[in-house]
């Protein structure tokens, strides 16, 4: 009886309720660009295999990554990329016990967020 | 000013809903615990924890406006800009993560068991002295930012990785009060402690959002507690 009453008590976890600070979505992003990364790999290394191969191999990728879509995915892999580097490097400094405090916190988590958007600025206009 | 509570009873509800209360308190900065009192002489159905309503006894911690804190030492005006005056409205659930009891009752079970992991109390088994162990000023002060902990569970059930694995992972604040031990001069289980946290769950799982830190109604840093614990794992390890 008790154990049945137990196992039905509902838990509140309504993600959208909750208030996630800077520092936390900075972490979160990190995570989530890490996985991101690790689904980009497999056409990566293709597109490297093929452009490595042979002359035609190499054109083919060219005239593949020319297209709209696939600059598009470019860029968003390197959004992945330019991220996961910049939060890594935060996480790296705080773990060597630098910037620990939660203000520290907020601002290099900030900071990571500035850098990104005019890396990622950069990085359109090098594309496009 | 609007009021909107979780409410929950296991006898009649099925599932748990938000209700809305309208209270009148002429634009006083009520702390949040003042509030929820008057709307139970509205609402004696409502339940909730407090005991000693001046942030000591850690009874009233619940999520109010998405952030964790205690009711009794959080003003309207601090909850968010717009509160106090009626422009927008309050809201209260009670602690994520952990089973809810009924309304603003959680059973805090797993966080105890999660503390009781970490043997928080002096272990020394060396002769005692006549009067007591004693500890220089500055050994004393290593202690600072980490006894103040009242174990109110605002921290543990604002941290992803203790919802995700609440069974695994110890949780900032039994992580800080780990800490609290490791850092005692007078304690010399060192190594023992240590080697129940070297596993990729224990400790490892905290990926350092800060959560914790920013709810904490006491300003402890449970998130550098765990830096100092990382890095004498390391130096173990070494």
């Amino acid at each position: 009886m008790i154990a049945t009453v137990t196992d039905k008590r509902p838990v509140n976890l309504d993600l959208t309720t909750i208030k996630f600070p800077l520092p936390a979505i900075a972490s979160i992003s990190h995570r989530i660009s890490g996985i991101a990364l690790f689904f980009a790999m497999p056409f990566l290394l293709w597109a490297l295999d093929r452009s490595l191969a042979s002359p035609e191999g190499f054109e083919q990728v060219r005239s593949i990554m020319a297209t709209p879509l696939a600059s598009l995915i470019t860029w968003l892999i390197l959004a992945a990329l330019m991220f996961h580097l910049l939060a890594g490097i935060r996480h790296l400094i705080m773990d060597m016990g630098w910037g620990e405090s939660f203000q520290a916190g907020r601002r290099s988590a900030a900071v990571v967020f500035a850098v990104f958007v005019v890396l990622m600025i950069l990085a359109g206009v090098w594309i496009w | 000013m609007k009021v909107s509570i979780y409410r929950y009873n296991p006898e009649t509800d099925r599932e748990p809903y938000m209700k809305d209360y309208e209270l009148d308190t002429g634009g006083q900065d009520l702390m949040v615990l003042d509030v929820i009192t008057r709307i139970k002489e509205q609402d004696p159905t409502l339940s909730f924890r407090r005991s000693c309503r001046e942030g000591v006894c850690g009874s009233d911690g619940m999520n109010i406006n998405g952030k964790n804190t205690l009711a009794c030492v959080t003003p309207l005006s601090e909850v968010a800009p717009g509160v106090r005056e009626g422009k927008k409205p309050l809201i209260i659930r009670p602690l994520p993560g952990l089973p809810v009891v009924r309304d603003l009752v959680v059973d805090m079970t797993m966080f105890y068991d999660q503390y009781e992991k970490v043997k928080p109390w002096l272990q020394n088994d060396r002769p005692k002295p006549a009067k007591e162990r004693l500890q220089s000023p500055e050994d004393r002060a290593e202690l600072d930012g980490l006894y103040e902990c009242i174990l109110c569970a605002c921290c543990s059930s604002a941290c992803p990785s203790f919802w995700w694995n609440p069974e695994k992972f110890l949780g900032p604040a039994a992580l800080l009060q780990s800490y609290r031990f490791l850092a005692d001069s007078r304690d010399e289980a060192t190594e023992e402690r240590l080697a129940e946290m070297d596993d990729p769950f224990s400790l490892f799982r905290c990926r350092g959002i800060m959560n914790c830190v920013a709810v904490c109604p006491k300003g402890l840093n449970p998130t550098r507690a765990i830096g100092h614990i990382r890095s004498m794992l390391v130096q173990e390890g070494v």
